[in-house]
């Protein structure tokens, strides 16, 4: 069983912004974070936010789940302003893996799914179904667990069991992959490849530059702003690079010498 | 744990009983008796059967009996004159213990002028309400059932959501589309669960640890318990709301405590209390639930009364004011 079946269409890829925004200026009390951003997710793609800690990726994040309001600036998430009346942002159309692991240590696996599977007004039955599919797919130990008594990188994949949960058609993920070993990194692209085919559009970001080589786009965020947002292979060729990781460092050199300029 | 946190306050209920409120016992009192053929014997027949009053009988001279005050030996001595009248030497230190000791001679010299065919020209009649011989326990019990239902509900709650604003809990709750006044009445509908044992487990204590009446009803007495518990447990959301760390909470817990504590009419009454403080103290829920916890369980009020109407409803407001306020502070855009 896949997730996703129920949402979009595969026909939607590339022909329609999930999510644009556009001069986002976004901080916390004097100092801002978010300096006029622009940027454009693709329904049905995955998109690699790639970025130094405190360039203001998990900042931006917020912003388009609707948690903290753009101070300027303008956005649509599926369509509308997030938290805006209608708007199914926050609600049933997002699936949220939080930076920090966000899990109720107390709880054993299957009754934090239970927990997330109601607010989402999913019945028993389905809750269940999903449950069985996600412990076999993310490799987890069994449902009776608890969760405070598992290892980091089995609270990691829980959590970003947590965001699958309700086959939501837009997945935001903060950096889901620390900790969590290379095979099953790999699978996890692979199952968030064949979701984004489906039409779910998945934000991701990530320390690992490379691992978003998978990713349809990558945004390579410095200092609150997008210095390069294309494929990746694009990117690298705009900078005669020969990896992300290359190409990052070099739009980063070329940032600080505009800035010294 | 839970049966910790709903035992923890019959703990200290239990403490507060058996430190704070009986009578002092085995007081050392002596009796210098040069009075008239009758009086004494039937003093120091009473004073010797009260369970405060350690009685010494082996004082012949005042003047030795005063010495012994003044090196601590005694608390006080009784110096009956040869002309019937009488006179109480003390050590007035400490004020509970005087006021045991001259309310013991006060009954045994009644008693003394009664078995003499005389009387005191005043009578205490039977009261309208509470005992003859009201303990101060009588007064402080209900004044600890306040506290305890107040502190405990506060401190379950303070620290409810304070680790969940900051481990990304909560963000994923309101990323699902749940709103804050659902989450504060789901914490509120999980620790009432709590709050129902605490209650229980205070009355029970009270009615049968202690062998304190309750005159009134149980059920009105339980429901106001449960209301002020509902009030400070949304007070304690709202903190909750607004610290920034677990120790913060705590420490904004500190200035609620102490002033419920001291100024809620809990251990001394509020008509002790300057004039300017007396409004303070009637704007706190813990102020009118003492109140009325006493008006139940020594007059054995109902309903119809005013002050435990206004005590319903104050307990209510406050509660809804609180979740009110907590629910504005817990915004779900930032």
């Amino acid at each position: 069983m896949e997730g996703g079946e129920d949402v979009g269409g595969a026909q939607l890829k590339g022909d329609s912004a999930a999510i644009s925004v556009s001069g986002l200026v976004r901080g916390y009390g004097k100092t801002r974070v978010l300096e006029g951003l622009n940027m454009r997710v693709d329904s049905g793609s995955i998109y690699g936010l790639l970025g130094p800690s405190g360039c203001g990726k998990t900042t931006l994040l917020k912003v388009l789940l609707g948690r903290l309001v753009p101070a300027d600036g303008s956005l649509a998430v599926l369509g509308s302003p997030p938290g805006s009346r209608g708007s199914r942002v926050p609600g049933g159309a997002v699936g949220y893996s939080p930076q920090e692991l966000a899990l109720y240590e107390d709880l054993s696996i299957r009754e934090t799914f239970l927990f997330h599977g109601r607010l989402h007004g999913m019945d028993g039955e389905k809750i269940r179904a999903r449950e069985s599919w996600l412990i076999e797919f993310l490799d987890l130990p069994e449902p009776t667990r608890q969760v405070g008594e598992m290892s980091g990188g089995q609270k990691r994949r829980v959590s970003l069991a947590v965001a699958l949960l309700h086959e939501p058609e837009l997945l935001l993920l903060d950096e889901p992959t620390v900790g969590v070993d290379p095979e099953l990194r790999a699978r996890v692209w692979d199952h968030l490849q064949s979701i984004a085919s489906e039409g779910v559009t998945i934000i991701i970001t990530t320390h690992y530059i490379d691992e978003a080589g998978k990713a349809d786009r990558v945004g390579m965020m410095r200092n609150g702003v997008l210095l390069a947002e294309d494929s990746p292979k694009a990117v690298m060729e705009s900078q005669s690079a020969s990896s992300l990781e290359e190409a990052f460092l070099a739009l980063c050199r070329r940032d600080s010498t505009a800035v010294a300029v | 744990m839970l049966g910790f946190i709903v035992i923890m306050p019959a703990i200290q209920i239990l403490l507060f009983g058996i430190a704070i409120g009986q009578p002092p016992t085995g007081l050392d009192f002596a009796v210098v008796d040069n009075g008239p053929e009758g009086m004494g014997e039937v003093v120091i027949e009473e004073l010797g059967a009260s369970e405060s009053i350690l009685l010494h009988t082996d004082y012949s001279d005042i003047s030795v009996a005063e010495s012994e005050i003044v090196s601590g030996g005694l608390w006080g001595a009784l110096h009956i004159h040869p002309n019937g009248t009488a006179e109480l030497l003390l050590d007035n230190s400490n004020q509970q213990v005087t006021q045991t000791i001259i309310v013991e001679v006060r009954d045994a010299i009644t008693e003394a002028m009664q078995a003499q065919g005389g009387s005191l020209p005043l009578e205490i009649a039977d009261p309208v309400y509470g005992d003859k011989d009201p303990a101060f326990i009588d007064f402080l019990a209900p004044g600890i059932m306040t506290m305890v239902c107040f502190m405990f509900s506060l401190i379950l709650t303070t620290m409810a959501f304070v680790g969940e604003r900051y481990d990304g809990t909560l963000d994923r709750v309101f990323a699902a589309g749940t709103k804050p006044s659902e989450v504060l009445l789901g914490h509120l509908a999980a620790f009432t669960t709590i709050l129902v044992g605490q209650v229980t487990v205070v009355i029970l204590i009270a009615t049968y640890g202690f062998d304190i009446t309750i005159e009134g009803g149980v059920w009105l007495l339980f429901a106001l318990g449960m209301l002020l518990g509902w009030s400070a447990m949304c007070f304690g959301l709202f903190v909750s709301s607004k610290a920034n760390s677990e120790f913060q909470a705590m420490q904004l817990n500190m200035p609620v405590m102490f002033p419920v504590l001291l100024l809620s009419g809990i251990l001394w009454p509020v008509q002790a209390l300057p004039s300017w403080l007396q409004p303070i103290a009637w704007m706190m829920p813990t102020t009118w639930t003492a109140e009325a916890f006493r008006s139940i369980m020594i007059r054995g009020w109902g309903l119809e009364d005013r002050g435990i109407q206004l005590a319903f409803l104050f307990n209510a407001a406050f509660a809804v004011f609180a979740l009110f306020i907590a629910s504005r502070s817990l915004k779900v855009r930032e």
